[in-house]
């Protein structure tokens, strides 16, 4: 695979010289595109018999069961998520996010932060669609805030929350107030600090303008699938060994401590994964926490989680993953103690 | 070691993905990782895929040039792998020992029932869920005190003999699986992960360190076919 290092995604220009003499009937992609097929083919046939007696370790299939299912239960949402940013990427003109945001950015963050209650889904939907929304012109503050809000204060997130606190109105209150502050704290802390940094990958517009629009739309959907598919993989698989590793007996031993016990609900909230639509639930089950703890959780669950980190690192480069991980998850944590005490 | 991703191999990697969920959708496997509730989007996000795949193939036979394509999308195959190759059961045993056996408190106190609740016992043991009665045994003592039921799960054995009939409570995925357990007394433990009805007298709950354990005084162990839908 001599091309193999022209060939790369994440350097789109570097194959836009060679695609003119690489046409998809080259004999080294008919042979890739056999090999993978009979693979393929063959697993699904002889797969079962051929591995029979290989994983059978309750422990294994354990995490196999956990990995496809953070899987399977991603995918539609990544599939939605594609779908509307390959849509805002043909279809809607740049000229449309100018007029209908603030000219400011720091006025732009608000908007974009309330502008999150639409998109109905789990966080894995909201990273492409964000991409997006940066490559058709929008501020990144105002893109990162999106980013930040969409999962958390959706009216699917807030009606899960009511349903696993019954009789608690407040609680919903305090998990959209506390989301919506932290997109927004997020999005300023980018134009205060980021701006001009050189560590976000800007997604890139691959597309010529005068393609058809169809054809852009395509284009960047199947790309963008591949790539957040992949990193989602990863991710998955992140979750499922943390959620077979980490024993769930040690949360008991710091349920009494405030301090404590918020950071150790923030980091279960990074480590489990948990479908943002799913979160209270669970929230709602660790009675031996405080409610701010609890608070924690669900705050921090949305915005940072093993999944989200790896298709963030995939999107926008491991350079920004690194930075604005650790960030949101200590103002995820500092606005909940506040938002917690005020209100509990 | 790394291949480059070719249009037409992206294009294959994507209608096995998509026909993997299309198949999970159609055979119910799908019950084992998700909630029955997300049936129709995956359904519709396996076709959405088929179709981007196959409207590529067509379309792109009348262009000449291709993109170069991201190269993480060949770890798509890791899932689609597992499925074919590990079969990943539903969560049972294994899951359900990772996590404690004590009931949380219910989030809102239900109404005291009170005994009549359950009606005259002339119908026999009442049938009832295993994450209900894990939770009600230990704090709806009243309701629950000298009655009869008959609960429908899977075998958890702990140490020194003792044994949970089990469910798994999904809310979403597999991810947020939690196990519902109850202290099965009086009758030998049958085999790791057996699906079984038992029927049983309420039983003063077990104490232990972080809580209290519901517990049932057996008198009948009936080995019974996992249900279609193995969680609660």
């Amino acid at each position: 695979m001599t091309t193999a290092e022209q060939h790369t995604a994440e350097s789109p220009e570097s194959s836009e010289s060679s695609e003119s003499s690489e046409s998809s009937e080259s004999p080294g992609s008919s042979i890739a595109f056999t090999a993978t097929l009979v693979l393929l083919v063959g697993a699904a046939l002889f797969g079962r018999r051929v591995f029979a007696g290989w994983f059978t370790d309750d422990g294994i299939r354990t995490w196999a069961t956990m990995f496809v299912g953070v899987t399977v239960q991603a995918l539609p949402f990544l599939v939605l998520g594609v779908l509307l940013s390959a849509a805002l990427t043909a279809f809607v003109p740049a000229s449309f996010f100018a007029k209908a945001l603030p000219k400011h950015p720091a006025l732009a963050v608000p908007v974009a932060s309330a502008s999150g209650v639409v998109l109905p889904g789990c966080e894995c939907a909201s990273v492409p669609v964000s991409a997006a929304l940066m490559n058709r012109g929008v501020t990144p503050a105002a893109a990162i805030a999106f980013l930040l809000s969409a999962p958390a204060i959706n009216p699917v997130v807030l009606a899960s929350t009511a349903v696993a606190f019954p009789g608690q109105p407040k609680v919903v209150v305090a998990r959209a107030v506390t989301s919506l502050a932290v997109s927004m704290i997020l999005g300023w802390l980018w134009l205060l600090t980021g701006k001009g940094g050189s560590w976000l990958k800007m997604p890139k517009n691959r597309h010529a303008h005068d393609d058809p629009k169809f054809d852009v739309f395509r284009s960047a959907m199947l790309h963008d699938f591949l790539h957040a598919g992949g990193f989602l993989v990863v991710g998955a698989a992140a979750a499922a060994t943390l959620n077979v590793v980490v024993p769930r007996a040690w949360l008991d031993h710091v349920a009494g401590n405030l301090l404590l016990s918020v950071v150790i609900l923030g980091l279960l909230a990074v480590l489990l994964a948990i479908c943002s639509e799913a979160d209270a639930f669970v929230a709602a089950s660790l009675t031996q926490f405080s409610l701010t703890a609890r608070l924690a959780f669900m705050v921090v669950g949305p915005i940072v989680d093993v999944k989200l980190i790896a298709l963030q690192t995939g999107t926008f480069g491991p350079k920004f993953a690194v930075r604005f991980a650790p960030a949101t998850f200590v103002v995820a944590l500092l606005a909940s103690l506040l938002i917690g005490w005020w209100l509990f | 070691m790394v291949v480059v991703l070719k249009r037409n191999v992206a294009g294959l990697v994507i209608v096995f993905v998509g026909a993997a969920m299309v198949q999970l959708t159609t055979s119910g496997t799908y019950l084992r990782y998700v909630k029955p509730g997300m049936r129709w989007m995956l359904l519709a996000a396996g076709v959405v895929l088929i179709a981007l795949a196959v409207t590529d193939v067509v379309v792109r036979s009348r262009q000449t040039h291709d993109h170069g394509l991201p190269r993480a999308a060949w770890l798509l195959l890791v899932p689609v792998f597992a499925l074919l190759v590990v079969d990943p059961p539903a969560l049972g045993a294994d899951a359900a020992q990772r996590q404690s056996p004590v009931a949380a408190k219910p989030a809102k106190p239900a109404e005291p029932q009170g005994n009549a609740y359950w009606g005259d016992e002339s119908h026999g043991p009442k049938p009832i869920a295993v994450r209900d009665y894990s939770v009600w045994a230990v704090w709806e003592k009243e309701t629950m005190q000298g009655r009869s039921f008959q609960l429908t799960g899977f075998v958890t054995p702990a140490k020194n003999g003792v044994w949970y009939v089990t469910r798994i409570g999904l809310t979403c995925c597999v991810a947020d699986g939690t196990a519902f357990m109850v202290e099965a007394r009086g009758h030998a433990a049958p085999p790791k992960n057996q699906w079984i009805m038992v029927t049983g007298k309420w039983a003063e709950p077990t104490k232990r360190v972080d809580g209290d354990v519901a517990a049932l005084t057996v008198d009948t162990v009936k080995p019974v076919t996992a249900p279609v839908n193995p969680y609660e």
